[in-house]
């Protein structure tokens, strides 16, 4: 009943947000770009092929006809408009890649959420044995160990780890004639996915420190709470393992935070995962948007900043609801 | 009713409180340790100009004679440059200190900042409620969910002039673009800390009595918020120490040839030295590793005596 009345107002919010963020990225490159259309020409183009790329954009028109044009239609690239309001939707065209945005975005896409949901699946994993651990042996040295363990990671940039772990894993190791891991490169899954696993160890090893380093302190304060409850001491007093009641009767129970950090940590993640890119040279999202907002290639800047908005807000969105579903009454 | 005591009582406790909570403090470990790391990142930022002028190094002064060898690969660390040298032949350690200045010059102010900015856009929401409080609501959703990496380098790229010279002071940019990113958690939390209090008896108490609604949010919310917006300060600190650090990374934060742990970094990558002058690249990030160290232990060390029942 609840959920009926809150959920389109969810979706509206939700929806909402995209397109303001949307339209304020439209213009913070509008004011970023002075000119654009001589950063998208080709170098050393002419005035004439410079004021064209400007008609195209409709650089030379009012801010509100620009934007207008930018959402609802798009420039006319072989007599189609490439705008949202028409199949398929995209968000513009960009002159420097030469290709729609949305379909640059999409062909990059399985890089990114290769490297982000492996290294979130890795990190939830970890963390979630490691939790358990320091929850059951509270106040012995491994709990201690991780604790430290969890303010070190906490204090490393990514861009600090992923150097740190190519220097050790990839150079010195290579170095010594081991080539466990390459120093970049990028395998698809649906070609080799040995390969591809082998290929994305650094990235996902680089997000996972962190990570683990946080998560781990989470999983294990609501363990602790849950290895409190009276349910715990009843399954143990009528003797079930003690593997048993951590596994089966704690953790489920103790999971209920850990689902709500493990969703906004996936944008999280997709936000480190930019720099990772740049780092391990996969060509992803992150690289794409960085390239882009180096050159001045305002389409895809905008483009990249709504897709990663998407990411962030459907996020919380998925996690709003999953709380929600699971434990209606804590929901706020 | 004139008894003097009665009036003079509550005077002389509030300095006895304060020694008490400086020596509470004191006696949580993590505040101790984290000062302590704190303390000497400071003494280095203050130390710079004197080591650099003991050791006869400026920070952005080259001698590539003595400090690149004849295949042009720098030196490592020696009595006259004690973390050795970097690829153009500029002292590591003295690079370092003045790295420190950057990093707090530029993560304290843009902290402050948005502490400044976000408390007081927490205090509006939550103290007027209905549509103000929709509006910054919604407000707070979308700087949230802008990636902060992208619309960095674009609000970074409005800097660079025609003839790729930067308009204003880099540094204010940096400032700006990550103080734009951290007030929304100020924000939010001031938001929930008013709501939560606003119904609370002694501020109908106060309302009661007449107080004027400028009287309500500034002598009866705010020193009840300032406690964990403050605590937040710290928490948030190393955050946008890491944040700078990024951006001089990806080169587009502090320029060299000025000194910022994150474009040593980038440099001793990009030259790929490090591999024979390891203090290249370890100097800049151990100084970046105990700082955000230090900050990060204070806080939690400040979380666990001011705001116990809060994350």
């Amino acid at each position: 009943m609840l959920m009926i009345r809150t959920l389109p107002r969810l979706f509206a919010r939700t929806l909402s947000t995209l397109v303001i963020v949307l339209v304020s990225a439209f213009f913070i490159t509008r004011l970023a770009y002075r000119n654009p259309a001589v950063m998208l020409a080709p170098r050393n183009a002419d005035q004439q092929t410079i004021d064209a790329v400007a008609h195209a954009l409709r650089l030379d028109t009012p801010w509100y006809q620009q934007l207008w044009y930018y959402v609802y239609r798009g420039p006319d690239i072989q007599g189609a408009p490439m705008g949202l309001a028409h199949w398929p939707p995209a968000l513009g065209y960009s002159f420097r890649h030469q290709a729609g945005v949305t379909d640059l975005i999409l062909s990059k896409v399985p890089v990114t959420l290769s490297v982000s949901l492996g290294a979130l699946v890795i990190s939830a994993i970890v963390s979630i044995l490691l939790g358990v651990l320091a929850a059951r042996r509270a106040d012995s040295w491994i709990d201690h160990t991780l604790s430290g363990f969890a303010y070190g990671a906490l204090s490393v940039p990514t861009f600090l780890s992923g150097m740190l772990l190519s220097y050790f894993l990839y150079f010195q190791l290579s170095m010594h004639g081991i080539n466990v891991f390459p120093g970049s490169g990028y395998v698809a899954l649906t070609d080799d996915p040995l390969q591809w696993a082998r290929h994305l160890l650094l990235p996902w090893l680089t997000l996972s420190v962190a990570e683990v380093g946080m998560f781990q302190r989470v999983v294990r304060a609501s363990m602790l709470n849950v290895l409190g409850a009276d349910y715990v001491r009843t399954a143990r007093a009528k003797g079930v393992p003690e593997w048993r009641v951590l596994l089966r009767h704690a953790l489920p129970a103790a999971l209920n935070p850990v689902i709500t950090l493990g969703g906004l940590e996936l944008a999280v993640i997709m936000g480190g995962a930019i720099v990772t890119e740049q780092m391990f040279g996969l060509d992803g999202v992150g690289r794409l948007a960085i390239t882009a907002a180096l050159d001045g290639d305002f389409p895809v800047v905008i483009g990249t900043t709504v897709f990663a908005a998407s990411v962030f807000v459907g996020c919380t969105l998925v996690v709003d609801l999953v709380t929600r579903w699971r434990d209606p009454a804590r929901a706020v | 009713m004139s008894d003097p005591a009665l009036f003079s009582a509550p005077r002389l406790q509030a300095p006895v409180i304060r020694t008490g909570l400086a020596r509470i403090l004191w006696r949580e470990p993590s505040v101790r340790i984290g000062s302590v790391l704190v303390f000497l990142v400071l003494l280095a930022a203050l130390g710079a100009p004197w080591v650099s002028a003991w050791l006869g190094h400026g920070p952005t002064q080259q001698f590539r004679d003595v400090a690149l060898s004849e295949t042009g690969l720098p030196v490592g660390p020696s009595a006259a440059f004690p973390l050795g040298a970097d690829d153009n032949g500029r002292d590591v350690l003295v690079r370092t200190m003045y790295g420190a200045r950057i990093s707090l010059l530029i993560a304290i102010p843009s902290t402050t900042l948005a502490m400044v900015i976000g408390t007081s856009i927490g205090l509006i929401a939550g103290f007027f409620g209905g549509i103000t409080d929709r509006v910054v609501s919604q407000g707070i959703d979308v700087a949230l969910s802008f990636p902060f990496v992208v619309t960095a380098l674009s609000l970074l790229a409005f800097n660079r002039g025609a003839d790729g010279q930067s308009l204003i002071n880099p540094m204010l940019v940096v400032i700006i673009v990550i103080s734009f990113f951290s007030w929304t958690y100020f924000a939010r939390l001031t938001r929930g800390l008013v709501l939560s209090m606003r119904h609370l008896p002694f501020i109908e108490a106060a309302a009661v009595a007449g107080a004027s609604r400028k009287r309500i949010v500034f002598r009866e919310i705010l020193p009840n918020v300032a406690p964990s917006v403050l605590v937040y300060w710290a928490v948030q600190l190393p955050n946008n120490i890491i944040a700078e650090a990024t951006l001089s990374f990806l080169g587009v934060g502090v320029q060299a040839p000025a000194a910022s742990w994150g474009n040593m970094i980038a440099d001793a990558q990009r030259s790929s030295m490090y591999q024979v002058q390891p203090w290249f690249l370890l100097g800049p990030s151990i100084a970046l590793f105990i700082t955000v160290v230090g900050f990060n232990t204070i806080s939690s060390g400040l979380r666990n005596v001011l705001d116990p029942q809060r994350l």
